[in-house]
């Protein structure tokens, strides 16, 4: 992989389009801690960036200006609501001039099931198998953020042995979801080999979420004090066979696609967002560490066993389609390496520290937890009135849909084609998004 | 012909040269349609990442069963695969979908949230509960998400409908596969036996009579008696 890494330089001397300057933040970021950059950078943020909100109106009049000396005409044209690069039904109106994007409208909606509504009439129970229907490629962790969010208002005591479990589920499943986008963003590319691939290690480790858990997909898992199932004797000895294939496989993803020049070239230099703008629009996981900023919820403020394996915050350089690539490739490694510190010593223990069937009702106020899913950081945020066994109102803070708006702020200037691999590197989950 | 063979003349055929088939040039189109299926690239929610991107993986392999060609363009497509919730801003879009579908076209709903509302039955103000109330669902696949091995069974379902059902003779008409379908005293191994007996009957041919019998087989006979004689 390093010499594709240098790779990056002589795609820089190649004449390009007109396109945004590439804002390169991580030289500015050197020399000071996590916490200092951290606040550093939503105070200059602040100050220096202004996302910009317009309505729909502005965007549709707005005046055109033309890059090139051809005569164009301008257009708009809807991607979705069913569209492959959709990932599901998400609308985006784009304002073309030739075949260059002016501007990007998502226009959200297709899948609003009214979930935080029905929440209200559920108990903190029973929302759990809900949020796997949100990010469900994410669906422990989204279990997780729920359990979080009732253990610590109600102050439900858990064990080692419940977090280590979680931690290591959610590490696999993170595993399991970076396999699925490789391969969803390989076949978005043309490259329908990478699919394939992609698809082979999601199976492989779905086989152990199934032998565990009997759900391949929807897994309710993760429970407010406790787990639903005990994992199974031979838990521990399956999962590390499968950590050295797993390894094996990122180095086959290196080879099959990460070096294919094609591929770089569809990538590299393409929708860079600095780790300003990208705070400052609210976006996290892979794409804000890609733009340079290392915030890592299981870094910053560390839960489950997180606080007690080391791994490393991966952070990306330019903030470009590449960069967003690769930090999801690096993280697959951590997550492999956060799993082989645990799966040798996972404690004894029950598996829960609450019946399944105790009421669960939180004191009078709001309440919230959080977690970071494969994606970015997921939270629960909780009104209860003191007395019933329901919240009386609920919210998902969803990494998708602060993750959407990038594209307004960073498709502007790029062909359409471009345009797919900018969508395709943001790794939407629409229902987590209309929720 | 037996008992079974002159009940059946519609589905049984004689060939001019004497054998039978036991089909018909609408089912042989039917049977061409229900091996090609091509499905919709369209979900909506969760079921999609099973039913139409882990089943095309290289795990389940939905090329077995000759529907792998996902089209992304509705009048390309045939198979509709509901895979997920339907809103009720997405409603109209899916029905506007079905229509520019050319035909025949068959629709699969999978999972709960497309046959009946699923999760979002109770309380939910958008959820359309069920895609059957928007158009016409042919085969219902249940589960939250069904297994890929279900979606199979569901795909070999409709392979079976569209292979007994309608016909290019009587279309729109799609009647369910059922046995009942022959008459009370006929067996399946009945059809079978004497299609079987029919056949040999018309078919097999014994090797020493027949060579006996040639007019060239006494030439060349006498010519190697001649020739032994000698």
């Amino acid at each position: 992989m390093a010499g594709t890494r240098g790779l990056r330089s002589s795609r820089r001397a190649l004449r390009q389009p007109s396109r945004p300057a590439p804002r390169v933040s991580r030289r500015r970021l050197a020399g000071v801690s996590v916490a200092q950059r951290l606040s550093g950078r939503v105070h200059a943020g602040a100050a220096e960036v202004s996302v910009q909100v317009r309505t729909l109106d502005e965007l549709l009049h707005a005046p055109l200006i033309a890059d090139s000396e051809l005569t164009t005409q301008e257009y708009l044209v809807n991607m979705g609501p069913q569209h492959p690069i959709a990932h599901g039904s998400l609308r985006v109106v784009l304002r073309l001039d030739g075949e260059t994007v002016k501007h990007v409208i998502p226009v959200p909606g297709y899948v609003h099931r009214g979930v935080e509504k029905m929440c209200e009439h559920l108990t903190y129970r029973q929302i759990v198998p809900y949020t796997d229907r949100l990010d469900y490629l994410s669906a422990i962790m989204n279990n997780w953020a729920v359990a979080r969010m009732v253990e610590a208002a109600a102050g439900i005591p858990t064990n080692y042995r419940i977090e280590t479990i979680r931690t290591i589920m959610a590490e696999l499943q993170r595993l399991q979801s970076h396999a699925l986008w490789w391969g969803v963003t390989g076949m978005d590319l043309g490259a329908y080999t990478a699919f394939l691939y992609g698809f082979r290690e999601r199976e492989i480790i779905g086989e152990i979420f199934e032998e565990t858990i009997g759900a391949r997909l929807t897994m309710n898992y993760i429970q407010p004090g406790g787990l639903m199932y005990d994992i199974k004797p031979d838990f521990a000895a399956k999962v590390k066979k499968l950590l050295p294939y797993l390894k094996d496989c990122i180095e086959q993803y290196e080879t099959l696609l990460s070096g294919n020049v094609i591929f770089q070239e569809r990538l590299r230099n393409i929708g860079m967002i600095d780790g300003a703008r990208a705070l400052a629009l609210g976006c996290t996981g892979p794409i804000l560490r890609a733009s340079g900023v290392p915030y890592d919820l299981r870094a910053a403020e560390p839960y489950g066993m997180y606080g007690k394996v080391q791994f490393n915050v991966v952070v990306g350089a330019v903030g470009d389609c590449w960069d967003r690539y690769y930090v999801r490739l690096e993280e697959m490694r951590e997550s492999i390496r956060i799993i082989e510190q645990l799966i040798d010593n996972i404690p004894e223990g029950p598996i829960a520290t609450l019946r399944y069937n105790d009421d669960i009702i939180l004191p009078e106020g709001l309440h919230y937890g959080h977690v970071e899913t494969a994606r970015g950081v997921f939270g629960v945020l909780a009104a209860s009135d003191g007395t019933s066994k329901t919240p009386y109102r609920l919210h998902f803070r969803s990494p998708n849909f602060n993750n959407l708006w990038v594209v307004t702020a960073i498709a502007a200037g790029w062909r359409i084609a471009d345009f797919i691999a900018i969508q395709s590197s943001l790794d939407l989950v629409i229902p987590d998004i209309d929720r | 012909m037996g008992v079974a063979l002159e009940k059946l003349p519609g589905i049984v055929e004689r060939f001019p040269g004497g054998s039978v088939a036991i089909t018909r040039l609408d089912q042989a189109i039917n049977l061409a349609r229900s091996n090609s299926l091509w499905p919709l690239m369209f979900g909506t929610k969760c079921c999609a990442i099973e039913m139409l991107m882990a089943t095309g993986a290289s795990h389940h392999d939905l090329s077995r069963f000759g529907a792998e060609v996902a089209r992304a363009s509705v009048r390309q497509a045939d198979l509709m695969v509901i895979a997920g919730a339907i809103v009720k801003k997405m409603a109209p879009r899916m029905r506007l979908l079905y229509e520019q579908m050319a035909e025949p076209r068959y629709v699969i709903a999978t999972g709960s949230c497309a046959i009946s509302g699923g999760p979002f039955m109770y309380n939910s103000y958008t959820v359309v509960r069920g895609a059957d109330e928007v158009i016409p669902v042919d085969v219902y696949v249940p589960g939250c998400p069904p297994r890929p091995e279900a979606f199979f069974w569901g795909l070999l379902t409709l392979q079976r409908m569209i292979r007994e059902g309608e016909t290019i003779r009587e279309p729109g008409i799609r009647r369910k596969p059922v046995m009942a379908a022959l008459p009370e005293d006929v067996t399946i191994h009945e059809i079978r036996k004497e299609i079987r007996g029919t056949l040999i009957d018309e078919n097999v041919i014994d090797v020493e009579k027949s060579a006996n019998e040639k007019p060239w087989a006494q030439k060349v006979r006498e010519w190697i008696r001649k020739a032994s004689s000698r």
